[in-house]
């Protein structure tokens, strides 16, 4: 094997690390280090000057390892990768030594004890750079087809922008027709117009592009495979196929919720939730003269927290609807707050009062009761406001439910890897930063799958997912940085703790050369090293940190402790 | 009992159901029992039953895994908690070995038998089951000896994995009971009582004395690593030399292995050639797994080891 | 010579402490410590990894069975890791970890896991005056087998 030859750039970074830190000491202290044949200090490492030094010392040092002790890696570390590969070394033989952010920043009155530490920072670093080894970073092919699972308006919306791309969509529904939640929803908040106007004209679309093939009455069975390479299994009336995607949206949506033992609903016949009100009356059946619409049923209470997000708003839609029926119906609107954000909603809600739908505002503790026998003829609220007891008129009772997540989410969840939230919606990989992606990389979710939310709402996040989902078909491969997990399949006793802790699922017990031992998908591996600490023989090691590269750092630390202090 | 568990090895070997059993048989002195393998009719009647049969044969079956033809093994319901945590850790299944489980009345601890007769133990002639006592035999005479005084600690602390189904059974097996008021963590609540700087010197002056014979890493049923991490030089871990600060890093790496693993067998106190209280160190892991995890190793083939699980209401002293 | 206060009464010990911090939370918090040029202690020396997770409690035994005088294993707050539960993993192994220590007889602020956000330079300041502070007032590490101390009573 060829001598380890480290080279040693410690960097001024002007004044900001050598006026602290006595870097020239530094350099004379990298020298004495083992296996390091040549050190130099920087004006600017990473400046043209300090690169081209880089490069010029690699190949005329024959330098096989390059220690840079500057700033942040979080910073600069591609650079610095990229000038070694220039002159010919691998990316991956190059560390990076944080004397800046954690040593002459935060120790600007202490220049003795920044430099010492300084000097123990570096011998640390070139002890693990002596046990670098070279890496290519791992590329995977993606298979340019998209699934997209549920074909509601969001799973629509979003097969339209892939395929609009040329991209290969299937699209799988449950139901034998197109449309989802809202096949049942009449009329449309604030535009009012009739559902199908909106739907007719997606559906068509849908089922005319050459691009997307549906897949209705059709559910996913079982699904195997990674970004770039999933294989999904379907069925149709007892027919099943399997499909091979790159990426896979999950629009699977949301249902009503439907209150068994709240306010009689299951007991009296006039007692309907906001869907059931849409599919009775909408279609022509006889107008009751009075209407009470209670909100936030099953919602917003300890059993289930959260709000709804656009009942209200299909509360205020249903009674402006009525009014315009007819303006002599009694419409009331039971209320524990009106959720109305936004420009268009608040005015929808102004324009219900001022046709004379009556809001009243109860409290959780005092919730409406349902007053009648074999029917609901009114009811006796506690009305916030006013302060006592009243009872109004009630010929017919709308309950209205916030959107629960489906049972079938749990079966999904498992067979895809991702999560879902503390109420069985799918949880996003983070709720600020990354609110369309799964952890688990090439899973997309949008649309109600996620929380309850309108159909604008609905639109712009299939619009975000498909975007996201076609970037790695586009791309036709991912590149995985290598710091992946491997496993010496000799050492490996195949006791399975590596794969009980990755979080990614990217670890497998396979029959290999030596017998059973972990395998590791790099297409899935992230890198996090859970898997390493958790091998009680070492087998499992992770490529740029692994056993040998971090011990080598503690025993560097350790090594002149008996010296004693400072 | 041994002859029921002889007759049935030999009709599990004649059948063709196995083509190896792992049992005990008598060892160079009438004392010492040790473990045996029967592969014929004829050495069934080597195979004996009783007090001293001590060690957890489960450690057999691991290493027969690859021969062929299947393994027989005879099992104590301790014993027994090693086959549930190496089916759980995919190192056995459990149809590719036939278990024999053999009711056990308590075993018999030679160190604190030596104490409690006062002689030596190659004096002992053989020890049987006596219900609330043992009947050992010493030269012409045969004691009996309260079996509170020379019971193995983890006796009075009998646990069987409650849903493992044994092929056959000697006897009916069933957790060990005695009247005792001992509880099962004293050893450990001692220590943990003692002030830092005592606790700091009673484990010095244990690591001091151990000499890397690895003796506790060869009994323990949980170390099957096919290159086991202090074996390794590339990184190495530990060097050879039995320091004190090497011999601290082996024992307590290895705790940390055993974690959520040790079913409390004992074996690894029992062989420790310079008696290392091993058991002060494992069974303080153990309880803090049983308070911080509730979980308890070998006793369920579905629990998830504490280990490579977690929970989102974990305690977090660390906020 | 070092120039700031000694704690440890006067016979000017440093001790030397291993920090873990985690590439996606500790270490840029530790990073925006120094942007933000808040001084602490210069008694830390931080490796880097991508996950709390990476931590074998090994590498805190030996450490500390080494002689360094204190182990820091910094991660992001559990619920907000960035390969989603590797923490929970530190904090059990760290639970575990801990109370072994303690019970070998080595001192429990020598080992400690943090949770530290990329947002919180602040915090991550006070952690590594705190934690050198505590160590500084016990004094060397006693488990190295170097070092022989010269108090009495330690048979």
């Amino acid at each position: 094997m060829p001598k380890t030859r480290v080279g040693v750039f410690i960097c001024h970074c002007g004044n900001n690390i050598g006026g602290v830190v006595r870097v020239p000491d530094v350099v004379e202290y990298a020298r004495t280090l083992p296996n390091v044949v040549h050190a130099e200090d920087n004006l600017y490492t990473c400046s043209e000057e300090g690169l081209s030094s880089i490069k010029d010392k690699v190949e005329q040092q024959g330098l096989n390892r390059v220690v840079v002790a500057s700033c942040t890696p979080r910073t600069h570390e591609p650079l610095f990768r990229g000038a070694c590969e220039e002159a010919g070394l691998n990316r991956y033989l190059f560390e990076f030594v944080n004397i800046r952010e954690h040593c002459s920043w935060v120790h600007m009155h202490d220049p003795v004890m920044a430099t010492e530490k300084a000097k123990e920072l570096v011998r640390m670093g070139v002890a693990k750079a002596c046990h670098l080894e070279p890496q290519e970073d791992f590329e995977s092919d993606v298979f340019p087809a998209a699934l997209v699972i549920g074909g509601g308006v969001a799973g629509m919306t979003a097969a339209l922008c892939l395929a609009n791309q040329g991209i290969q969509v299937y699209l799988v529904e449950r139901e034998q027709e197109l449309g989802g939640l809202i096949r049942g929803v009449q009329t449309l908040f604030p535009t009012e117009q009739n559902t199908e106007e909106l739907l007719h004209p997606l559906i068509e679309q849908v089922k005319n592009h050459p691009q997307i093939t549906v897949y209705a009455g059709t559910v996913v069975e079982k699904t195997s495979g990674f970004i770039g390479d999933f294989d999904v299994a379907v069925r149709a009336n007892g027919e099943a196929s399997n499909l091979k995607v790159g990426t896979i949206i999950v629009a699977t949506g949301a249902e009503e919720l439907k209150p068994g033992g709240l306010y009689r609903y299951s007991e009296l016949p006039n007692v309907v939730t906001q869907l059931e009100f849409e599919e009775r009356f909408k279609a022509g059946a006889d107008l009751p003269r009075s209407v009470a619409i209670i909100n936030c049923v099953g919602a917003r209470i300890p059993q289930r927290t959260y709000c709804g997000r656009f009942c209200c708003t299909t509360a205020i839609k249903n009674a402006i609807w009525l009014k315009e029926q007819d303006p002599e119906t009694s419409v009331y609107v039971l209320h524990r707050d009106v959720m109305a954000y936004g420009v268009a909603i608040e005015e929808f809600y102004r324009r219900a009062m001022e046709l004379g739908v009556r809001f009243v505002r109860y409290d959780v503790e005092s919730p409406p009761q349902i007053l009648g026998d074999a029917r609901a003829e009114a009811i006796k609220v506690q009305h916030q406001l006013m302060g006592k007891e009243v009872v109004l008129p009630a010929d017919l009772v709308v309950l209205t439910t916030p959107l629960v997540a489906r049972d079938d989410n749990e079966e999904l969840s498992r067979m895809l890897k991702v999560p879902l939230g503390s109420e069985g919606f799918f949880l996003e990989a983070h709720l600020k930063l990354r609110p369309i992606e799964f952890s688990t990389d090439g899973v997309y979710v949008c649309g109600a799958a996620r929380y309850p939310c309108n159909i604008p709402e609905s639109v712009s996040q299939a619009y975000a997912a498909a975007a996201k989902a076609s970037i790695p078909i586009r791309e036709g491969m991912v590149r995985v940085e290598a710091i992946t997990a491997v496993c010496d399949e000799r050492r490996c006793s195949a006791c399975g703790n590596c794969v009980e802790v990755c979080p990614f699922g990217a670890v497998e017990l396979q029959e290999g050369r030596f017998g059973k031992a972990a395998h590791v998908n790099p297409a899935q591996c992230k890198g996090c090293g859970c898997c390493v600490a958790s091998c009680p023989s070492g087998a499992m090691q992770q490529r740029g940190f692994n056993d040998r590269q971090l011990l080598s750092m503690i025993g560097a630390l350790a090594e002149e402790t008996t010296s004693g202090g400072a | 009992m041994q002859d029921k568990l002889r007759e049935i090895v030999r009709k599990m070997l004649s059948d063709g159901d196995i083509e190896y059993f792992v049992g005990y048989c008598q060892g160079s002195e009438a004392h010492r029992i040790v473990p045996c393998f029967v592969t014929e009719e004829s050495e069934v009647e080597k195979l004996v039953w009783g007090p001293l049969c001590l060690q957890n044969l489960s450690k057999y079956v691991l290493r027969t895994r690859d021969l062929d033809g299947k393994v027989g093994v005879l099992v104590k319901g301790c014993d027994a908690r090693a086959l549930v945590e190496l089916i759980k850790q995919h190192q056995l299944e459990r149809d590719d070995f036939v278990v024999v489980g053999v009711a056990c009345e308590g075993q018999v601890d030679p160190r604190k038998l030596e104490r409690e007769l006062g002689v030596p133990l190659e004096q002992v002639g053989g020890i049987e089951d006596g219900g609330d006592e043992f009947l050992v035999h010493v030269g012409e005479e045969t004691r009996k000896v309260a079996k509170e005084a020379v019971l193995r600690d983890k006796c009075f602390f009998c646990k069987h994995p409650p849903s493992f189904d044994c092929d056959y059974t000697v006897g009916e097996p069933e957790p060990f009971t005695i009247e005792s008021d001992r509880s099962e963590f004293a050893g450990v609540e001692e220590l943990e009582e003692l002030p830092l700087e005592e606790r700091r010197a009673f484990w010095r002056k244990q690591f001091e004395r151990c000499i890397r014979c690895n003796a506790c890493r060869e009994v323990c049923y949980a170390c099957y690593c096919t290159e086991c991490l202090f074996d390794r030089n590339v990184p190495r871990w530990l060097d050879r030399p039995p320091l004190l600060e090497e011999n601290e890093i082996y024992h307590l790496i290895r705790a940390v292995h055993l974690a959520g693993r040790c079913i409390d067998c004992g074996e690894c106190e029992r062989v420790c050639p310079v008696g290392i209280p091993l058991s002060r160190l494992y069974k303080k892991v153990q309880k803090d797994i049983a308070e911080l995890f509730d979980y308890q190793a070998g006793m369920e083939l579905e629990t998830v080891p504490p280990l490579v699980n977690f929970d989102l209401d974990d305690q977090d002293p660390f906020l | 010579m070092a120039v700031h206060d000694t704690e440890s009464g006067g016979n000017g010990f440093e001790p030397k402490i291993l920090v873990f911090a985690c590439n996606w939370c500790s270490y840029a918090g530790a990073d925006l410590a120094g942007v933000s040029r808040l001084q602490m202690p210069a008694n830390c020396r931080v490796i880097r990894v991508m996950c709390s997770a990476r931590v074998r409690p090994e590498f805190v035994i030996t450490a500390l069975s080494k002689g360094l005088d204190g182990v820091l294993v910094l991660g992001c707050h559990p619920g907000d890791c960035h390969y989603s539960e590797g923490n929970y993993f530190t904090r059990r192994r760290g639970l575990l970890l801990q109370k072994l220590l303690q019970y070998v007889g080595i001192e429990p602020e020598r080992f400690q896991v943090r949770w530290i956000s990329a947002s919180e330079g602040a915090k991550f300041a006070e952690t590594i005056g705190q934690v050198t502070d505590q160590i500084k007032a016990l004094g060397p590490n006693r488990s190295q087998n170097g070092m022989q101390p010269a108090e009495p009573g330690d048979s």
